[in-house]
């Protein structure tokens, strides 16, 4: 029963929102400002992304393996949610910023339009998140996927230059960089088990 | 074994990189002496606020008071004053640096 409940999807929606309702308990009760839930809802949107990324990488170098399959099945949900606290830290950067005129003064700062591509990247990506989609583009559906990768590289960058500093960004792109360039430069893992 | 190599490399990088300490976001450092000689972070609020700021925000960082916030100018920054003297030392707008007083 407990396996039954935990293998639902629904179970992995409610997991990936659990999040948002733990950082939103302290704004709802106006213990914090939308300026502090912007690095929250930011870091999290960027950890999914990565999550999403790492599977099929990960696939490739230790070959299939129950948990992984298991993540792979819900990679979209995955996607989903980077897209949802994307949402989210921008909506709090406009609750923050409140107006149209300082939003446009800082708009160029490297550490902003880069946030802002990055978003417009995002869009298309959780548009064609669905079957119909799927069906509808056919192999066209994975090249538009593919944008994800720019959209990491903004990400990164966006991170850096708001925070002024290399640290945390780094922590959760570092093992994304090595797994998809392993995935590229070392030869695919041989079928053959224990070969 | 390969397989391990790269998740391997992966866990060293994360684990380097986390135990870099920290540095506060710190744009700069203050070298303030102890708290106790520090005027109050109402003090510079209002002072600012007399000056035409509106404050969002303010904390401790790297020894001076960060504030984020709206200039006379009317631009959205972040600012570094020095604790002891209130003196402003630095101003920026994500990460675009907009004054810096000489020596921070």
């Amino acid at each position: 029963m407990l396996r039954f409940i935990l293998n639902k999807k629904q179970t992995f929606w409610a997991l990936l929102c659990l999040p948002a309702v733990l950082m939103m308990r302290p704004y709802v009760f106006g213990d914090v400002i939308a300026m502090d839930m912007l690095h929250p809802t930011g870091e999290w949107s960027a950890r999914f992304m990565i999550a999403a990324m790492i599977l099929s990488p990960l696939l490739s170098l230790i070959g299939p393996r129950p948990w992984l399959s298991w993540l792979i099945q819900r990679r979209r949900a995955l996607g989903v949610a980077a897209f949802g606290y994307a949402t989210l830290h921008l909506i709090f950067y406009v609750i923050d910023m409140g107006n149209l005129d300082d939003m446009l003064a800082e708009f160029l700062a490297l550490g902003i339009w880069t946030g802002w591509a990055a978003m417009l990247l995002f869009v298309p990506l959780a548009v064609t998140s669905n079957d119909a989609s799927m069906r509808a583009l056919k192999a066209g559906w994975k090249r538009l996927q593919r944008l994800v990768y720019p959209a990491a590289v903004l990400v990164l960058v966006h991170w850096i230059f708001i925070h002024n500093n290399l640290g945390p960004a780094l922590i959760h792109f570092v093992p994304l960089v090595l797994l998809v360039a392993a995935r590229y430069f070392l030869p695919r893992r041989p079928n053959l088990k224990g070969a | 074994m390969r397989l391990w190599t790269p998740l391997s490399l992966a866990a060293v990088a994360a684990i380097a990189f986390a135990s870099v300490p920290a540095s506060a976001t710190g744009a700069i450092t203050c070298k303030s002496g102890p708290v106790s000689g520090w005027k109050s972070q109402k003090a510079l609020t209002d002072k600012l606020t007399k000056e035409g700021w509106s404050v969002r925000k303010s904390k401790v960082d790297g020894g001076c008071y960060e504030v984020y916030g709206t200039t006379p100018e009317g631009d959205r920054v972040e600012a570094y004053f020095h604790p002891v003297t209130l003196e402003k030392l630095y101003v920026s707008r994500r990460g675009e640096v907009l004054f810096r007083k000489a020596g921070y």
